[in-house]
């Protein structure tokens, strides 16, 4: 993959006010590749995807789309580059059927004047192919898309989004309202997207989901970049350390230790959180 | 046992679960529309009321229901898309007076008691302006402040209510304004607004054969229509057809085109028996030919499955036994006597409510039991041809002790074709293996026949609506107003434009999830705004179609009937929560509030209990969606 990376962030950095929400991040999506973006609650998640979606505008730090510099004013504007977001709960209307759903807004039509109406059998069929090239068999795309699985949803989506051109795919935390099964298959559509091509910018608390499917991992702490790694730069283990980041596990066990008291489960839950961190901490050198 | 036949039908399903979740036979697709409820509902109570009063049902009483129905109907129609569109509007109602109320002002004279003198052509569209600006500003304020809609629209509510009364009061000292026909091209406007359409001068005797023979036709071919869509949707096609079922079905046709014909040309009762049962057989001879030549027959793989033999059986003996008990309670009691046993009811009614409700109920048990008897084909045919042998048994007995005409002649024919068509069902369904996949031709086909036949049947009871002949005889002058052509244009026109094009999908959206739908870019504020102009825009017609048919409008026209809007959107199976429902539903609400406002005073009672049997209907009928719907839903 020569030429310039799809999207390019360098130093980004965010102020409200004087707060100071991500500061200094740095990564790279490729195109056929998938860029994991971890961090706990409150890491920066949420404004760093804010500011590629077009929601926000960085304070500081370049972005480039393509080798372009771009400040975007809008997430239309974001858009209009190729960069589209699939958040978790506002992703489709549950009680429309799934080709209405795959094409709202963008509805292909046919006739004229007054007569203008929705090419429902032109639209039912793309979405059904589109599904199908994600490996989702909609036997019915008049089916509601509430009566579909919590991945199969979040799958609409993204094969919506692909259509319709997207370069940079943005997915906010897709696998946290799932169970097991259901993260499953949305890990697999993800894998799916980054072999049609598409850079995937994957949001998530959770390394077990994002290590496998990951090629590149930014992992933020309290608006920090913690680093960004290859994949091939980083364990599994190193990368669940780093998330949570280390000193404060070891905070937290002393805090469990302070608070057990006497109370013999605390102790023990304390016990073995810290056996936990140790084992941690030794495997990876 | 049952555990036992659980986990048969589990094997089954196992066994091919994709064929079993891609199809849902037209039925099945029917009781999962919106608008099932409603559609139950309304056949319910217009055999009630036709049962229980003699105006209902004929074409006077009709008339007096679709014109209670138009302009509730025009309302319900708007109010439900913007309920899709996920808001309400509560100045709906007082919007109808308001727009009214200002064409009269605007159209007055100029005199001692206000008025602008405009003529009506300045006047009109004023008075359209006024109506959209209140609806974009509905829709604004709603939009910018994000207050729930329900405060908005009340304070434009009591804004409305108020300037009414306010300003009828200070031009002209009255709380009604009057005076509309003074306005100089009050003719033209008339025409447009309050034509009337007197059927008694519309004799239709000899062109194509006259009324009768027309609305025959179209009856008939709207109903095969039907059943071939039905059938193309139901069952499986063959590859390649048979040329016999071809020549079959065409006996069959002919067959029953001559019994129709002879029908028609005698009166004679030995004729008329004759030539009805060549009639019947003639009808399932060409299905059973139609069939043949079209799809593909059934596999008997006789398998040892066990069927639910309690559960059937125990359905089986109730249903008889309570038709058996309904028959006899109609033969015991004297069908003369207007002696009273309690409850405003006769002897007479007792026996009419007994004989009734308990052949409806073993009629249904019967047909529970044909379904309990799914896995066995052979037993579910039994049933099912045993109902229907006993719906026509009922409709002898019905025609030999009814003692009014309605009963004995019309009745009797409905009850005929209906155990005709289930006697037809529990063949077919015999014969013909069932399609459990999608077939996308054969669905067109099916939808396309289904919808023609259906707006062909449609025409045909418009044209006997509309036009009479010489020899009918009719009591009374029907005189149809212009507010039901309108009533019946826009229910198609806002059910085009809900499920057919971009807007519609838009409505649905912006009700269902507003943050996604403007996620993908659609514009939900301004399709909201829309809405709202669409519900003011409707008042605005329902404004000048009670100004036209009056002259005059009284300051509180249409206060309070918002709610009835909305409860008929309800009832037509909208949810009150916005992304789902529908208009083609929110007329036929409209239709079965205006059937309970008019049959209640045609059946001689007091019209004070409507509101009572209107609050039922709409607890009803809100049950019967609901309940459907996650039946329709959880087993597909």
């Amino acid at each position: 993959m020569s030429g310039p990376a799809l999207l390019e962030l360098d130093s980004i950095s965010k102020h409200y006010g004087n707060i100071i929400a991500l500061t200094g991040v740095t990564t790279l999506v490729n195109a056929g590749e998938v860029t994991c973006v971890l961090g706990d609650n409150g890491a920066g998640k949420s404004t760093f995807i804010k500011i590629i979606a077009g929601a926000h505008q960085q304070s500081g730090g370049v972005m480039k789309v393509e080798g372009e510099q771009v400040l975007f004013d809008s997430p239309r504007d974001a858009l209009g580059k190729g960069i589209a977001t699939v958040y978790q709960d506002l992703a489709v209307v549950p009680l429309m059927s799934v080709w209405r759903n795959f094409f709202l807004g963008q509805e292909p039509t046919k006739g004229w004047g007054p007569f203008r109406r929705v090419d429902r059998e032109k639209a039912s069929q793309i979405a059904k192919d589109e599904m199908a090239k994600m490996g989702i068999d909609i036997r019915d795309t008049e089916q509601a898309v509430g009566t579909l699985s919590g991945g199969e949803r979040q799958s609409v989506a993204i094969a919506r989004a692909a259509y319709f051109g997207a370069k940079v795919l943005i997915l906010d935390e897709p696998t946290s309202a799932l169970g097991v099964r259901q993260s499953g298959v949305v890990l697999r559509y993800i894998i799916e997207a980054r072999n049609r091509g598409l850079g995937v910018i994957f949001i998530t608390h959770n390394p077990n989901h994002a290590y496998p499917v990951g090629d590149r991992f930014l992992i933020l702490n309290r608006g920090r970049s913690m680093g960004n790694f290859a994949k091939e730069d980083i364990t599994r283990d190193e990368l669940i350390m780093m998330m949570s980041g280390g000193a404060e596990l070891e905070a937290l066990t002393k805090e469990l230790e302070a608070a057990s008291g006497g109370d013999e489960s605390i102790a023990r839950v304390a016990e073995e959180f810290a056996d936990e961190l140790e084992e941690r901490t030794e495997t990876p050198d | 046992m049952t555990a036992q036949t659980d986990t048969n039908t589990g094997q089954g399903e196992t066994a091919e679960p994709d064929e079993r979740l891609s199809y849902r036979g037209p039925i099945h697709r029917l009781l999962t529309r919106p608008e099932i409820g409603a559609l139950i509902g309304t056949a319910g109570i217009w055999v009630f009321f036709w049962a229980v009063s003699d105006v209902f049902g004929t074409v006077a009483g009709t008339n007096n229901v679709l014109d209670v129905a138009s302009v509730l109907g025009i309302m319900a129609i708007a109010v439900a898309m913007l309920m899709v569109g996920g808001e309400f509007d509560l100045s709906s109602g007082a919007m109808i007076g308001a727009s009214g109320m200002l064409v009269v002002l605007l159209a007055k004279e100029a005199g001692e008691f206000g008025g602008a003198g405009f003529p009506l052509f300045v006047g009109i569209p004023i008075t359209f302006a006024f109506a959209m600006g209140i609806g974009w500003a509905n829709g604004s304020l709603v939009e910018k402040t994000a207050l729930p809609s329900f405060i908005v629209t009340l304070g434009t509510f009591f804004v409305l209510k108020g300037a009414k009364l306010g300003f009828a009061k200070l031009f002209t000292d009255k709380v009604i304004v009057e005076g509309l026909d003074a306005a100089p091209d009050f003719e033209f406007w008339d025409n447009i607004f309050g034509a009337e359409w007197t059927r008694n001068n519309q004799i239709w005797d000899s062109f194509l054969g006259g009324r009768d023979l027309v609305y025959a036709v179209l009856l008939l071919l709207g109903g095969a229509a039907i059943v071939i869509g039905l059938m193309e949707q139901t069952f499986k096609r063959r590859d390649g057809l048979e040329p016999s079922g071809l020549t079959l079905a065409l006996i069959g046709a002919s067959g029953a085109t001559a019994g129709i014909i002879a029908l028609a040309a005698t009166d004679g009762v030995g004729a008329n028996w004759l030539w009805s049962i060549v009639l019947g057989i003639a009808i399932i001879v060409a299905l059973i030919g139609f069939g043949r030549w079209r799809y593909e027959p059934a596999v008997r793989a006789e398998k040892s499955t066990t069927v639910q033999p309690t559960v059937m059986a125990r359905n089986v003996g109730l249903g008889l036994g309570a038709i058996v008990l309904g028959v006899g309670a109609g033969l015991a009691l004297d069908s003369e006597s207007q002696t009273e046993v309690g409850f405003l009811l006769t002897v007479q009614g007792l026996r009419a409510v007994l004989f009734v409700g308990l052949a409806v109920t073993g009629l249904v048990l019967l047909i529970l039991a044909a379904r309990h008897a799914k896995q066995s084909p052979i037993v579910q045919a039994g049933i099912t041809a045993l109902a229907a042998v006993l719906l026509i048994v009922l409709a002898f007995i019905v025609q030999s002790e009814a003692s009014s005409r309605k009963f004995r002649a019309e009745f009797f024919a409905w009850l005929l074709v209906a155990g005709l068509a289930l006697l037809s069902v529990a063949i077919l369904r015999l014969l013909f293996t069932e399609r459990r996949h999608i077939d996308q031709s054969a669905d067109r086909l099916g939808r396309r026949a289904s919808i023609i036949g259906m707006a062909l049947v449609g025409l045909g009871v418009v044209v006997r609506l509309l036009f009479t002949t010489s020899g009918e005889v009719v009591p009374g002058i029907v005189t149809y107003r212009i507010s039901v052509f309108y009533f019946v244009t826009f229910a198609g026109v806002a059910t085009w434009v809900l499920l057919r094009t971009q807007f519609g999908s838009w409505t649905f959206a912006v009700g269902g999830n507003k943050s996604a739908a403007r996620q993908v870019g659609v514009p939900a504020a301004r399709t909201k705004t829309i809405l709202f102009m669409v519900v003011s825009g409707a008042a605005w017609l329902g404004g000048m179609l009670t100004a036209f048919r009056l002259n005059s409008v009284q300051a509180n026209v249409g206060d309070g009937q918002e709610f009835l809007f909305i409860i008929a959107a309800v009832v037509g199976g909208t949810l009150l929560t916005g992304g789902y429902g529908s208009t083609v539903g929110a007329a036929i609400g409209a239709l079965i509030m205006a059937m309970s406002f008019q049959g209640i005073p045609f059946s001689g009672w007091n019209s004070d209990w409507r509101f009572l049997f209107l609050g039922v209907i709409l607890l009803l009928s809100v049950l019967v969606n609901n309940w459907v719907r996650k039946k329709a839903e959880g087993s597909s």
